[in-house]
């Protein structure tokens, strides 16, 4: 009960003493909160990049074969399907059909898919679209037909079956699923002919021996495996958050710059202040409490104030302050939402990185100045 | 009952500015009002500040209730501070920017006292010395009384049984500096000590004051019961 009223006793003049120099304390908590709100950004940022990344490689096969001419990949034929599905260790081989397409009417680029899955199939004549297709070709209304054009004069008409929610938005912004025999006939793809395809394997240790003997019987073929996919985005997230990193590295410097100002000494006004405690009977702890009582509301305040304008921007705004980051990434070339994905070690790491260097910051001098003799403000 | 033996206080020793501002102070202070008076500099404020256990003599010894204080380390000296003294500073101290009655609050704060206990007791030492109804206004704003009052109800708040004042009526007029004298009456009635510093004439011939003590050059010329 002491201890309570004790700190009670504390944190009111620790609120009385901050609202008396609101200007300053406003200005701190500004500055302290700016930092937040970079480093935070950032970090969203970067884990919501992961995640689509996590995303699309989940969903990707073990291994892709695609067919080679002139050193350039052409349409597959489904002869390849049988030689595939007889190597030992394979479990399944899918025929892809998939391409971009260049939308005239804006000059956007989409990915056209045929799904893999029945529950993805749209029904002949219909499509499913992107969560920023429609966006992009600014629909008004829902219902709304999608009309695509080849050529001058050429009009193809489409029902929008539903558009995707943005779990990935960042991989699935510009796609537009469509049913096989609308694909085949819409690009002139004859029955018998994919893109490429997706073949499944039982045990992902033996892959390399599946693609060693699969190179045999398909000496014209490229094999894609997973871990290739898988190391073309890490180098691609590697870069992204390299440029992050240093970003952070610049915001915690300034932060630093800040807080050595701070630990560097009292002012004359707040030396005086802690005598006059000291000397009407607080002691060395009553002031450092007090000390971290107000570092903990300056930067408890301004964390969860950046913390919150971070996530509002990366995630609400689209993170406009690094889309000069994002830009010539061409998956992702119509504006896009990211997912919601926080880190919750990397968080909880820029919350100690940012509070404990201030409360150290705060309470150091003041311990300093709080071991003095209180004998210099009785004259 | 608090002595002083053989006390001596100089500051800066060994240096070219060194000063002695007590020597040889022999005094016992015992419950009741005692008043220390002296020209300017002769170490009125000094001997407070030793006896309030804000400083340490540089020789000699203080007692308080028979224990030795003068060589206690600071964290023990804090507690007594606490829990032994009220005091009013000859610069006042209050602390600018917060209310007169958060200022008074503050020697509570490390104690753990409920707030409203803590207020009420504050409101009614403001109230005693007429200034109830300042309470919430910033002590920047105060006059030269008002502060000192503010002062005085700050040193009383938390009931301790020492008030250690240093010319706690040289902003009061007559009519507040009697206020201030039955409050101090009040407190010798309860039994506790009163050690004031003052060149007031109304203080010196009060009725309750027990002791008078004159000092000069740092060093004791007479001691008047
Ligand atoms: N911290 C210090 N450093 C150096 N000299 C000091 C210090 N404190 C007090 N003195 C000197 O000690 C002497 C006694 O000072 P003190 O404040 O005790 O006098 P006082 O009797 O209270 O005077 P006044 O009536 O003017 O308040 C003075 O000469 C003063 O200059
Ligand atoms: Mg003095």
């Amino acid at each position: 009960m002491t201890a309570l009223n004790r700190h009670r006793a504390l944190l009111d003049f620790t609120v009385a003493a901050l609202a008396r120099r609101r200007v300053k304390t406003l200005a701190l908590v500004a500055v302290f909160a700016a930092v937040v709100f970079l480093l935070a950004s950032a970090m969203f940022f970067a884990a919501s990049l992961r995640r689509e990344a996590e995303a699309t490689l989940a969903g990707a096969p073990d291994l892709i074969v695609q067919s080679l001419s002139l050193g350039r990949q052409t349409m597959i034929g489904a002869e390849a399907v049988p030689q595939l599905a007889a190597i030992r260790g394979v479990t399944g081989v899918e025929g892809r059909l998939w391409g971009y397409f260049y939308d005239r009417i804006n000059g956007a680029n989409y990915t056209v898919m045929v799904p893999d899955t029945a529950a993805m199939m749209p029904p002949p004549g219909q499509v499913i679209l992107g969560e920023a297709v429609p966006r992009l070709r600014d629909f008004k209304w829902q219902g709304t037909p999608l009309f695509l054009s080849r050529r001058e004069g050429d009009l193809v008409r489409f029902d929008i079956a539903r558009t995707l929610g943005t779990e990935t938005a960042l991989l699935s912004a510009d796609l537009i699923l469509m049913n096989e025999a609308d694909f085949r006939s819409f690009f002139n793809v004859p029955a018998g002919q994919f893109t490429d395809l997706a073949v499944s394997v039982r045990n992902p240790r033996e892959l390399s021996t599946v693609v060693a003997k699969a190179t045999i019987r398909l000496p014209e073929a490229r094999f894609v495996t997973r871990a290739d996919i898988a190391r073309t985005y890490q180098k691609l997230f590697d870069w992204r958050e390299g440029v992050m990193v240093a970003l952070a590295f610049v915001a915690l410097l300034a932060f630093a710059i800040f807080a050595a100002d701070k630990a560097s000494g009292l002012s004359a006004e707040e030396a005086r202040e802690i005598g006059i405690l000291k000397a009407i009977g607080w002691d060395t702890r009553d002031v450092i409490a007090m000390k971290l009582w107000e570092g903990g509301l300056i930067s408890g305040g301004a964390f969860l104030l950046g913390t919150v304008l971070a996530y509002a921007h990366v995630f609400w705004a689209g993170a406009p302050l690094f889309a000069p980051l994002l830009k010539g990434w061409a998956v992702i070339y119509p504006e896009f939402r990211l997912t919601p994905a926080i880190d919750a070690l990397q968080l909880g790491t820029l919350f100690l990185l940012t509070t404990l260097p201030y409360a150290a910051a705060t309470v150091v001098p003041v311990w300093r100045s709080a071991a003095a003799d209180p004998d210099a403000v009785m004259r | 009952m608090i002595t002083l033996h053989g006390v001596s206080k100089t500051y800066n020793e060994g240096r070219p500015n060194e000063v002695t501002a007590l020597r040889g102070i022999d005094l016992a202070i015992a419950p009741g009002v005692t008043v220390l008076m002296g020209p300017s500099g002769s170490g009125k404020t000094t001997l407070l500040s030793l006896v309030g256990c804000m400083a340490r003599p540089t020789t000699g010894r203080i007692t308080l209730a028979g224990e030795v204080i003068s060589s206690l380390p600071e964290r023990f000296l804090t507690d007594l501070r606490r829990r032994r003294f009220g005091f009013v500073f000859q610069r006042f101290n209050l602390i600018r920017g917060l209310s007169v009655l958060e200022n008074v609050v503050l020697p509570a704060a490390p104690l753990g006292a409920p707030r409203a206990e803590v207020e009420a007791r504050a409101l009614s030492r403001l109230e005693a010395l007429g200034l109830a109804g300042k309470a919430r206004m910033p002590v920047e704003v105060l006059s030269g009384g008002e502060t000192q009052r503010a002062a005085i109800a700050r040193a009383l708040v938390n009931d301790a049984p020492v008030l250690i004042a240093d010319e706690p009526t040289a902003n009061l007029d007559t009519a507040l500096a009697h206020r201030f004298l039955d409050i101090v009456a009040g407190l010798r009635a309860e039994g506790k000590t009163v050690i004031l510093t003052s060149h007031d004439p109304r203080i010196i011939s009060a009725a309750p004051v027990t002791a008078v003590v004159e000092l000069r050059d740092g060093a004791i010329l007479q001691v008047r019961s």
